[in-house]
């Protein structure tokens, strides 16, 4: 740049002084109106939005998906579909390292490869209209990146997203590049529409992306914040990983009634000897790893494909500090189900699914010894198992679940099929009057059922 | 008695040359698109106050990371609130940097005499960027955890020296407290200390060769 330019540049600068505005007090008071602004959205998005809660970390679970941060996502997305590039797909440093680095390089050599001095919007098409391609592809692999890039057969929405995400940004650049700098000709009028082209064609295929594309079904993974959810978390899966054979209170010292278990001596994980001598981290780790020479299995997901993540663990030991550790005082809890008044009528939904999943899940789920009658969802309750058909019968007596929860033992034939339930304790008097009301009224489903009932 | 003071410390300190030479200067006509890089410095200073006071009860171990954050949201006073600005912030900082090149990008203010301080932008957004991807790994959970396995994987997807990379983002083969351990040393001392330095240099250029002007047909 010789000094003719760079002093036209300079004067030009001084004269547009001239006519300008003081830094005090007239751009500052934008900045700061800018600032406040932006400080008032940020309480907003903190107090109305806040931070969306996520489990803990568990490197054994290996099933996770992972997101980057918002910001990264189309660059996930970028690298996802041009693995789909036969031959140069496979070669992943390709568009790890040598797409970001060109990237990174154009924009740190900007100024020194767009030595022009024209500052003009409409002498720089060349540069405006690529960067408007960079940002719009941006935004589009972002919003596509929910999308899967593969699919069963003729996948419709991966093609299209590999044609609006790939091929055509990667045309429109190799057509400006040979406008501006092969037929120098071109007039900016070819550009623009080059860019405008471009830019509709990907907002299209990425509209038609998204329409077509498969809901992706979103799974919320509950987490407990507060220490009562944390407790009532913790007992719920102690309720059905550990009660079969350390017992509701943790005070089991032979297992009984438990395949390959059975006699075995255990400790009462309940006791001063286990919590006292144990840390929480200790306590995680033996649930996790199990105690093989003990008898008992490892419950981390490492070590067990059907096993309880880190978070879950950790819920577990913080129940049995709460609950039997005499140094930690257990807050005020919920009730297991909200106590019924005189001639209400329970609901499964209500009252009974929570009390069905305290004490009688641990065993009555898929996989345990339980003349196959699953306790998990209503119609389990209702029509399944060996005695389907007698277990619950509306408004009757004798039902076989009513009996055996209040000490009668099912005999047919001569022989004991179903013996007392829970085995080894008996429930509450609350909780078999809410079971006693519920099939008498004919066991009804939701609470709208319930209200229904006369 | 206030004059008094004023002049003793001017003497000393020049502040009447500081107000000629920083606040009272001339500018060309300016709008709402030239708040943006003031509006990435006080994000900075935003992030930079409510992470001071995150690193209080924040952790840095993989066994307490994740209960010191949960400790925060629930039971520090406005722990949320401090947490969720600077969560936002985060995002908001990143989306302000990123418009304010694209800003400089289309009225070409990276022109001669402003070369050096685009350059140093570019090194700022890159940082900041930087101080995205180590903060996502601090809380610990699921999400960071993950991401954090695939953006270092990717790092060390480069040809040769990818491995050393990888071990050195990571502390080792895997994540693990050292991954965690070192990402909060880049995220809370080395990267705000680069960007510090950074910011310093920016503004300075800045103060020097003025805001650019919005171009017109004469440029």
């Amino acid at each position: 740049m010789n000094q003719d330019i760079k002093q036209k540049i300079h004067e030009r600068y001084q004269r547009e002084l001239q006519r300008g505005e003081r830094f005090w007090p007239d751009s500052i008071f934008k900045d700061l109106v800018m600032a406040t602004a932006i400080f008032l959205l940020l309480i907003l998005l903190a107090t109305f939005v806040g931070v969306p809660a996520e489990p803990k970390a568990d490197p054994s679970d290996t099933s996770y998906v992972p997101r980057p941060e918002w910001y990264f996502l189309f660059l996930f997305k970028f690298l996802a579909i041009y693995g789909q590039i036969p031959v140069i797909g496979k070669i992943e440093w390709l568009a790890t390292v040598i797409v970001p680095t060109i990237a990174i390089g154009l924009l740190v050599l900007l100024p020194f490869i767009d030595k022009s001095p024209h500052r003009y919007y409409g002498k720089r098409v060349f540069a405006i209209g690529v960067m408007a391609i960079v940002v719009v592809s941006m935004v589009t692999l972002t919003l596509m990146a929910d999308v899967p890039t593969t699919g069963e057969g003729i996948y419709i929405p991966g093609i299209l997203q590999t044609i609006g995400g790939l091929v055509v940004p990667a045309v429109a650049y190799i057509i400006l590049i040979l406008m501006n700098f092969v037929f120098k000709k071109t007039s900016a009028g070819a550009m623009i529409w080059t860019s405008g082209i471009t830019i509709v064609l990907m907002i299209g295929l990425t509209a038609a992306t998204l329409a077509l594309a498969p809901q992706v079904e979103k799974t919320e993974t509950e987490v407990a914040l507060t220490l009562e959810d944390q407790i009532l978390a913790g007992q719920d899966l102690y309720s059905i990983h550990c009660v079969e054979c350390h017992g509701d209170d943790g005070s089991v010292t032979v297992i009984e009634g438990v395949a390959g278990l059975e006699g075995k001596a255990v400790m009462p994980i309940s006791g001063k000897d286990v919590l006292y001598t144990l840390n929480d981290a200790s306590l995680a780790e033996v649930i996790s790893y199990g105690r093989p020479d003990a008898g008992m299995n490892p419950f981390g997901k490492a070590y067990n494909p059907e096993g309880l993540t880190k978070g879950e663990i950790d819920y577990i030991v913080t129940f049995m500090r709460y609950s039997w550790d005499d140094r930690f005082e257990k807050p005020q809890m919920k009730p297991v189900f909200p106590p019924l008044a005189e001639g209400e009528v329970p609901s499964y939904e209500v009252h009974i699914a929570p009390i069905v999943k305290r004490y009688c899940i641990s065993c009555h789920r898929p996989g345990k010894e339980n003349n196959n009658y699953p306790m998990t969802t209503y119609e389990e309750i209702v029509y399944s198992g060996d005695h389907a058909g007698k277990n619950v019968v509306a408004g009757s007596m004798e039902s076989y679940l009513l009996q055996v929860i209040q000490g009668t033992p099912i005999i047919e034939n001569g022989e004991e099929v179903i013996g007392v339930m829970p085995p080894k304790s008996t429930l509450k008097p609350d909780v078999i009057d809410a079971f006693v009301r519920w099939v008498m009224a004919g066991m009804p489903n939701t609470a709208a059922d319930a209200a229904a009932v006369k | 008695m206030w004059k008094k003071i004023y002049a003793w410390l001017d003497e000393r300190l020049g502040l009447q040359e500081m107000y000629t030479s920083i606040l009272d200067r001339p500018e060309p006509k300016g709008n709402w698109w030239n708040t943006l890089g003031s509006a990435s410095l006080f994000l900075f200073l935003l992030q930079g106050a409510t992470g001071i006071f995150l690193t209080v009860y924040y952790t840095p171990s993989p066994d307490h990371a994740y209960d010191s954050i949960q400790y925060i949201m629930e039971s520090v006073a406005f722990g949320w609130l401090i947490r969720g600005i600077h969560h936002w912030g985060a995002t908001l900082m990143v989306l302000v940097v990123f418009i304010h090149m694209l800003r400089v990008y289309i009225t070409a203010s990276y022109k001669y005499p402003r070369e050096l301080t685009w350059l140093i932008g570019v090194g700022l957004l890159i940082t900041t960027l930087g101080m995205g991807f180590t903060g996502y790994l601090l809380p610990w959970n699921q999400r960071a955890f993950w991401a954090t396995t695939v953006g270092t994987q990717i790092a060390g997807s480069v040809p040769f020296i990818g491995n050393f990379i990888l071990k050195a983002l990571r502390g080792g083969p895997d994540l693990s407290a050292l991954t965690l351990q070192r990402f909060f040393s880049a995220h809370i001392w080395m990267l705000p200390a680069i960007l510090a330095a950074l910011i310093g240099v920016h503004l300075y250029l800045i103060i020097k060769h003025g805001e650019s002007h919005f171009p017109t047909e004469e440029d």
